[in-house]
């Protein structure tokens, strides 16, 4: 039987239905969460709220929110997991943490036995609703290491019964060797790495699209894998179908993805989650087609039961029927859009590295670039640090002269220095890649 | 009330005897007298028959209880 879906039943649950199964889903987790979790039952006793109340989805907004750093504290209360968990250390199978920003205390998370039964399982959705299927051949360009990234991914593909080959500690160079020789069929990796395993193709003289047998692409762990630039450099480059994915480690696994449809944003896999849109600034519900910051509760991990969960994530959803797929999961419209805590005032106005990034990619002649702010006396400066691609050096005048309107035009006309950068100068990355560098100081007031 | 799902709706043949399979399983896992072999391979396999009764919609609850 030909399936178009990993879990026909509830893929294709009326809207009605998801709603008295999140409730259902809901309730039992609370109750869980609220004799099992230190954490859960002295929060909400104090903010008066008890599982019992709980008599539709709706309430779900009696439930204060939960925050990354009331994570944080609840580990140094109580380290080094905290007072989150539910259950006893030893009942979990395996420990992994946040990939951590520069100052802020990592996140620590354990799941057991079930729960890794679960991870796998909600990238199976994802990527049997992006086609693939027992006969592919996957690469995993991935290090294995503690950050949780694909190894749900991985699981999720011998789940479906791929031919899965794990590329952990292997260069760039190998990887694409393996690529060609093994004929690989499918890729997962970000997807700042796709487009440098084919610039590393490239050099090697070979042509990815010609040369291998990869149709998809599946990319996670930057918000680029929606951006249609980027998207449609990496389809060009890889001959293939590129999909995205958005997970967290947080939650352990990905909560969107994109269908084979690809109707310009992501499914969110709504029998297992309850995503919810906050304006960032307060509390309010967000309808359909606003910014907002997506909130999350999770099903699937008991271990350390996540509700409410303020992602800080900025997202705009749109009703599931903008694709005709048949799912009945509400879209993010171009993905996770980038996170609010990303965006940079530079004199006076909102800028965002995705944005920035959206017209960049434009320019299919761009390699590397960076994004620099600086203070020049009072002054807020920005700069766009452009490498080109090797034998494209002849396309910089125009390029620079493209960017120089383009940039202002998106930013209420606020000036951009465009710079080119020596060859190989910017950082290359193969998880999440960081291309803001905001050297101004911090100002000081007395 | 044996015989619907968590959507109150009519459990088919095939779901009656998957949600059999996982109460069994809960059963043998519930045995603290077995030896690792069996123990490990059986909790195993309730974690992938929770997934199925999850998918299902034929259960919904934790098993951290049962080591799993």
């Amino acid at each position: 039987m030909n399936h178009t879906y990993w879990n026909p039943r509830n893929e294709t649950l009326s809207r009605d239905e998801l709603r008295v199964l999140q409730h259902l889903k809901l309730k039992r987790l609370c109750e869980w969460a609220r004799e099992k979790s230190v954490f859960h039952r002295r929060r909400w006793e104090a903010a008066g709220f008890h599982p019992d109340q709980l008599k539709s989805v709706d309430d779900i907004r009696r439930i204060p929110f939960m925050t990354r750093e009331e994570w944080m504290e609840a580990q140094l209360e109580a380290p080094p997991f905290g007072t989150l968990t539910t259950v006893d250390r030893e009942l979990a199978v395996r420990y992994h943490m946040t990939s951590g920003t520069t100052g802020r205390t990592a996140l620590r998370v354990l799941d057991s036995t079930k729960d890794w039964e679960w991870i796998a399982e909600m990238w199976a959705y994802g990527l049997w609703g992006f086609g693939l299927r027992p006969k592919d051949v996957v690469l995993f360009a991935f290090s294995y290491g503690t950050f949780i990234g694909f190894w749900g991914a991985h699981y999720a593909c011998e789940k479906i019964g791929c031919l899965v080959l794990p590329s952990g500690s292997a260069t760039t160079e190998g990887r694409v060797r393996t690529i060609v020789d093994m004929g690989v069929t499918a890729v997962c990796s970000t997807p700042t790495y796709a487009l440098r395993m084919w610039q590393a193709a490239t050099a090697m003289g070979i042509d990815l699209a010609r040369d291998s047998k990869v149709e998809r692409v599946i990319v996670s762990g930057e918000p680029a894998g929606s951006i249609p630039a980027v998207k449609r450099q990496l389809e060009s480059a890889w001959g293939a179908r590129v999909g995205d994915t958005a997970g967290m480690t947080e939650i352990g696994t990905i909560m969107i993805f994109e269908c084979a449809r690809q109707p310009g944003g992501t499914h969110i896999i709504e029998d297992n989650f309850i995503e919810e849109t906050i304006s960032h600034d307060g509390d309010r519900v967000v309808p359909y087609g606003e910014r907002s910051e997506r909130v999350v509760t999770s099903f699937g991990r008991g271990f350390i039961p996540l509700i409410r969960y303020r992602t800080k994530d900025l997202v705009v959803k749109i009703p599931h029927s903008a694709c005709d797929c048949g799912r009945t999961g509400d879209i993010y419209q171009g993905g996770i859009q980038g996170r609010w805590d990303d965006m940079k005032l530079v004199r006076g106005t909102n800028v965002y590295p995705r944005a920035v990034e959206s017209i960049v990619r434009e320019c299919t002649a761009v390699d590397e670039f960076q994004i620099l702010l600086t203070r020049e006396g009072l002054h807020d400066e920005i700069t766009v640090l452009i490498e080109m691609k090797p034998g494209r050096a002849d396309h910089w005048t125009a390029l620079q002269s493209r960017l120089i309107k383009d940039l202002p035009d998106a930013h209420e006309g606020l000036r951009f220095n465009v710079i080119l950068a020596e060859p190989d100068s910017l950082p290359r990355f193969e998880l999440k890649a960081k291309r803001l560098v905001d050297k101004r100081p911090a100002a000081i007031y007395t | 009330m044996e015989n619907v799902d968590l959507l109150k709706r009519p459990m088919t043949e095939s779901d009656a005897r998957l949600l059999e399979l996982y109460r069994s399983l809960k059963e043998v896992a519930a045995d603290r007298d077995l030896p690792p072999c069996v123990e490990r391979n059986v909790k195993k396999a309730l974690a992938c028959m929770w997934q199925v009764v999850n998918d299902l919609n034929l259960e919904f609850e934790q098993l951290y209880d049962l080591g799993v």
